[in-house]
Parts: C-alpha cells; structure tokens; sequence
C-alpha cells in the first residue's frame, strides 16, 4: 500500500476515535437529540430554589401563585428567604437544596428563583446520578447558564433557559404584554408544546437556514466556563447568547474568547439576544455597534445570524429548550426558531 | 527552554507603540526623558497621541503595522507598550511573530498587554517584561520605575515586600508567568492560554466588582490552572467594587478562600499592581518566591 494511500484510510478512523474520546461523538450526531426530561401534567410537582442570589419568599409569591393556576404544586425550598449575603444561603445551603430537588423524584421541574451569581460555586459538588437516571426540568438564565451548560455537555439532557421568579409581575393586568407572553411560554415549553418564534428580520442578520441542537445563555458566563467540564461544544449547534451591564470593549473581548476558542467556527446558527450595555465613558467611545462587533468575527462562516431576538435580561425573555434541535430560518422579512423534536 | 532577549546596553534604542488603548503625547514626555537619561534613544511610534477620536490609540491595522514594524526592526532592542486599556487580543492572532522569534527582544508593559506576555510565554516561549508603562513614570523615578531599568539592563532581581496575614509560608522554585486576571482568564481555552503546571503565578486586576474575582478564580480553578503551581503570588487589586448586596468578604479573602486547599505558598499584597507598586516581573524567567513569617521574597535565577 502506498503511504499516501494508507494515510488516508487511517484518518477518518482516528478522527472517529478522538470524538470518542472526547464525549462528542454522541452529541455532535445531528440526527440525535438529547435526553428529554418527561414534559410535566397538571397536578405534577415545581421546585423552586436558589442557586445563586438570595431572593424573599414575599418576590417569589407571584411565581408561586402563578404556577397553581397553571395547575401544578410548588414545593419551596430550604434556600427561599435565606440569606448569606449576597447568596441565597451559604454554599452548603444551596447545594443541599438543590441536591434535593435533583434527588426527589416527585419534583418534575426545578425553577430557580433569581440569577446574580453563585452556581459555579457549587456545581462541582453535585452529585447528578439520580438526575441522570430521572432527569427533569432545570429552568432558569444569567447565572443559570451555568447549569443549563453542565448538564448539556456532560448528560446531554435538555433543560429551559426563561425568566424566573423574580420576573413574575405582582399584577397581571398591568404587566407589560411582551413579559406576561414571556412568562406562559414557561407553561408552553415544561407541557411538551412545541415551541416556535417567529420575529421581524433586522437589516443586519445574514440570512440563511440551519439545523442543530439549541445551546446557550450568558456570555460572560459561558466565557467564564471556558476549559472547564461545564465547556460548552457549540460544533454543529445553534448558539444564542445575551447579557448585560457590560461594556462594549468587554463584549468584543468575550466574541474573541469565543472565536480563539474555536466556538464560533462550526456553528449551525448565532442567535443574538438582548445586550443591555453600559455606556462608553466619556472621550472612550469604542466606536463599533453591538452588530459591528459579532459579525467581524464571523466573516468567514456562512451561517445564519439573527439579532435581536427576544432572550435576554429584558421583558421579552422568550423560554428556550436547550439541548434540543431547532432550526433557524433567517430571511429578509423574518426569523424563525422552530423546535424540530 | 525560554529564550532570553538580549538585555539593553547603553546606546540601544527603545520604541515605544499603542496597541491598546489611546494615550496623549503629554503623559509620555516623562518616559522618554528618563529612558534618554539612562542612555537610550528613543523611537516613538505614530499611534502615540495619534489622531484616533474612539477609544484605541488607532485602527487595528495601524496598531497593527506599527508594533510590526517595531517587532521587526533590528535596530530597536525593546518594545515598551505605551499604556494599555483594551485592544491586544483584536490584533494578535495577526501579528507575524517570525523576525522576533530568530531575533528575540524585550516587550513590556501590563495590563491589556498581558495578552502579549502569555502568548509570547505558551506559544513562542520567550521572556518578557510585566513592568510599569508610560504614564507611571510622571510619578517621579521610584524604586518600581528603577526595577523597570534594572531588570531591562540584566540585573538580578529580588524583590521583598512585608508580610500579610494570610500568606501560606513555603519556599518555591519555577518559572514565573502572570499578570491581570482579567485578561488571563479572557485567554483560557485560545492558543495564547498559559501552562501554569509547576510554575510561579502572579495575579493583579483593576475596578473589577468582588464576585467577579470569585467568578475568574472559580474560572481558574476549574480550567485546572491552579491545582499544580509551585508557588502563588497575589498582586494589588485596585478600585475594587461591590455589589449593592455586599459580597461579604475581602477581595484576599475570596481568594484565600479558594486557594487554602493547596499546599504551595501563596503570598498577598506583593507590589504588582495598578497602582504606583509594580515591580518589573521577568515572565518566563526562573524565579525563587520565599514566604516566611517576617518577609516575602522573589528571585530571579
């Protein structure tokens, strides 16, 4: 055999071994979706707990009330009305609440009740085997990022990325639209409905279609897992990001962690949600857009973009099945999320 | 094997770039008078008080270019970073690296700059400078700005610095990489990411809020940078912000919190830092770092 001849007869094969290896090979398989967690029935049971920031029992009230009418039990945590400064409960604390939850099989979905931040300081220290074995819902954003990644790259099962409690208007008349249809996607999605989003197309999206599992959250979160076993693998997926309170140069930083990384390469799909930035201080202005800063790093890739979406810290924070393959369809009048199975 | 460049004699010529963030001619007056006191010239590069109206001392391409043309130029033996700010890690994966690396000379600076001090150290393996940059020399030629002349001249340096409650006493030997933490964990999973298995780690930030300290070093925790260090030195964290609900602990508590499970030395407070206490730091170099119950100390090797 010629050595050029061998070469390439060895290579897929190595390339099929290092996928292996590496836990992808299962997760990149575009025809396989991840573990769905059993869609919850009337009379089945939500936890809610804190992994991150402290939060009242009187904030959590109008999710409480809201999620009965709905038709389903709550089950309040340890961690609701605790306090370790800024935490909602010391480390121990939230973690033993949430260990619960994952280990009560009675507990359908968990919500967590606010973001802020606090779940990296645990994770390492949950232990996932009932989960993995009885998976449920996982529901929450922002900080809750890094759940929704953890258990995506490592279990491969699907969780909800949608406001939490303390986005739960106290009146329901007076609440903004946007934020009341944000809240009932919640029901839509943890019921088994299968999710579509459909919005005006914004002059600076790049058009096209892709299919791939849904995958996401905050980016400076996500940047802040960078290398760790709560990685994400965006290859072959449709990636959304948001965030907030940040500078534009602290943006553009975060996009090339993620293209370095290699995070923007081989996507299916970017969705760019809200990013509420600080404004430039003065005589330091940045002098590039939010649009300016992600499209300069993806020029190169023809997948689809889409901006503005509605995820994000902002009244229209639409639930999203994570884990899950969508596809995005951007055109010139409109772009459409679509949860394929 | 870390190349070393080629320490500055007499004569030898500085250039002094932008590849950040703009800086006004008048804050450079008192660098290059003092580097032509100690017997260098100096070359200034156009992104210096250049006409930029946004944030960066220029476009990229023209920061860019200049830091190139300086990397490339044999004549100039150093290249000192005006200031830094933000701006390094849009350029880097375009800068040709080529010229340097047959010819090797001294790149300093901190801060943003820390991007060009981890690629240099984990992709070209060749020592730099983490020293103070243009404007600190308005303060008058302290003992930090005399390190920065020292260390670019090819003195051995020890550095000491008085003791802090929580420091883990120990002596380490390895090689000493670091700088803003910021920008360290902005780096991790790209090709400038640093080893740190069995080395020296320094770390300083600016205006940064205490969670998010909490957050980075959680970061590099779990990115495995800190459970194999010979020893870990905790710079100056300036400007330190709360949240509304305080986080209730120290920026060095926070820290200690979550370095207190290894056994390696670790110091805090050690004059790196943005403010007037910042050694000049040989990334790259061999170094001692002694910790015992009356004094710190670090040496180069």
């Amino acid at each position: 055999m010629k050595r050029k001849d061998f070469l390439s007869s060895i290579i897929p094969m190595g390339a099929v071994f290092s996928n292996i290896a590496r836990g992808k090979l299962v997760l990149n398989d575009p025809d396989a979706s991840s573990k769905i967690p059993p869609y919850l029935k009337k009379g089945d049971t939500v936890g809610i707990c804190c992994v991150a920031g402290y939060i009242t029992l009187e904030e959590v009230k109008p999710s409480v009330d809201k999620i009965k009418e709905w038709g389903f039990d709550i089950k309040l945590g340890d961690t609701i009305g605790k306090r370790d400064h800024t935490f909602g409960g010391t480390d121990q604390e939230r973690l033993n609440d949430l260990q619960q939850m994952l280990n009560d099989t009675n507990i359908k979905a968990i919500l967590c009740a606010r973001g802020g931040y606090g779940s990296i300081r645990i994770i390492d220290k949950l232990n996932f085997t009932k989960f993995i074995a009885h998976p449920k819902w996982i529901i929450g954003f922002s900080d809750a990022t890094v759940l929704h990644a953890h258990i995506n790259r490592n279990f491969g099962i699907a969780t909800i990325h949608s406001k939490m409690c303390n986005s739960f208007p106290d009146d329901w008349k007076t609440a903004d639209a946007d934020q009341v249809i944000s809240i009932e996607s919640i029901r839509k999605c943890f019921t088994g409905e299968k999710m579509e989003y459909s919005i005006p197309s914004s002059a600076k999206n790049k058009t096209g279609i892709g299919h791939g599992i849904l995958i996401g959250g905050n980016l400076k979160t996500i940047e802040t897992l960078a290398d760790s076993v709560s990685d994400i693998n965006t290859d072959g997926k449709i990636l959304f990001v948001e965030d907030k309170d940040e500078y534009l140069y602290s943006i553009d930083r975060m996009f090339w962690n993620l293209k370095r990384s290699g995070k923007l390469d081989n996507l299916k799909g970017l969705i760019i949600g809200g990013f509420k930035t600080m404004k430039d201080d003065p005589g330091e202005e940045f002098g590039m857009t939010l649009e300016e800063i992600v499209l300069e790093k993806i020029t190169d890739c023809n997948y689809p973009v889409c901006f503005d979406f509605p995820v994000g810290h902002q009244k229209n924070n639409m639930a999203l099945k994570c884990g899950i393959i969508h596809k995005l369809a951007v055109s010139d009048a409109a772009s459409t999320l679509t949860e394929i199975k | 094997m870390i190349k070393i460049p080629p320490y500055l004699k007499k004569g030898d010529t500085i250039g002094i770039t932008c590849p950040a963030g703009y800086l006004e001619k008048e804050k450079v007056k008192a660098c290059i008078s003092t580097l032509q006191k100690w017997g260098f010239e100096v070359m200034v590069g156009k992104t210096l008080g250049s006409s930029s109206r946004n944030y960066f001392s220029g476009t990229d391409e023209q920061r860019l270019n200049e830091l190139q043309a300086m990397l490339d130029d044999d004549s100039i033996k150093a290249v000192l970073c005006g200031r830094g700010g933000y701006g390094v890690g849009r350029i880097i994966d375009d800068i040709d690296f080529s010229n340097f690396k047959r010819k090797p000379k001294w790149i300093i600076g901190f801060s943003d700059i820390t991007v060009l001090h981890s690629h240099l150290n984990s992709k070209l393996k060749i020592a730099s400078l983490h020293a103070p940059m243009a404007s600190a020399f308005n303060d008058g030629e302290n003992e930090y700005i005399q390190s920065f002349h020292k260390a670019l001249i090819g003195k051995k340096r020890k550095y000491t610095c008085i003791k802090h409650p929580l420091n883990k006493e120990g002596t380490a030997t390895g090689e000493l990489v670091g700088g803003n933490l910021a920008l360290l964990t902005n780096l991790i999973g790209t090709s400038s990411d640093i080893n740190t298995n069995k080395k020296i780690l320094f770390i300083e930030d600016i205006s940064e809020y205490i969670y998010s300290i909490d957050r980075m070093f959680y970061q590099l925790k779990r990115s495995g940078k800190l459970i194999s260090l010979a020893g870990l030195i905790i710079g100056g964290f300036t400007e330190i912000k709360d949240t509304v609900r305080p986080f209730g602990k120290t920026v060095y508590e926070v820290i200690n919190d979550i370095v207190k499970e290894y056994d390696y030395p670790v110091c805090f407070n050690f004059p790196v830092s943005h403010g007037k206490e910042n050694y000049a730091l040989k990334v790259g170099i061999q170094h001692q770092l002694k910790i015992t119950s009356k004094i710190v100390s670090l040496s180069e090797l």
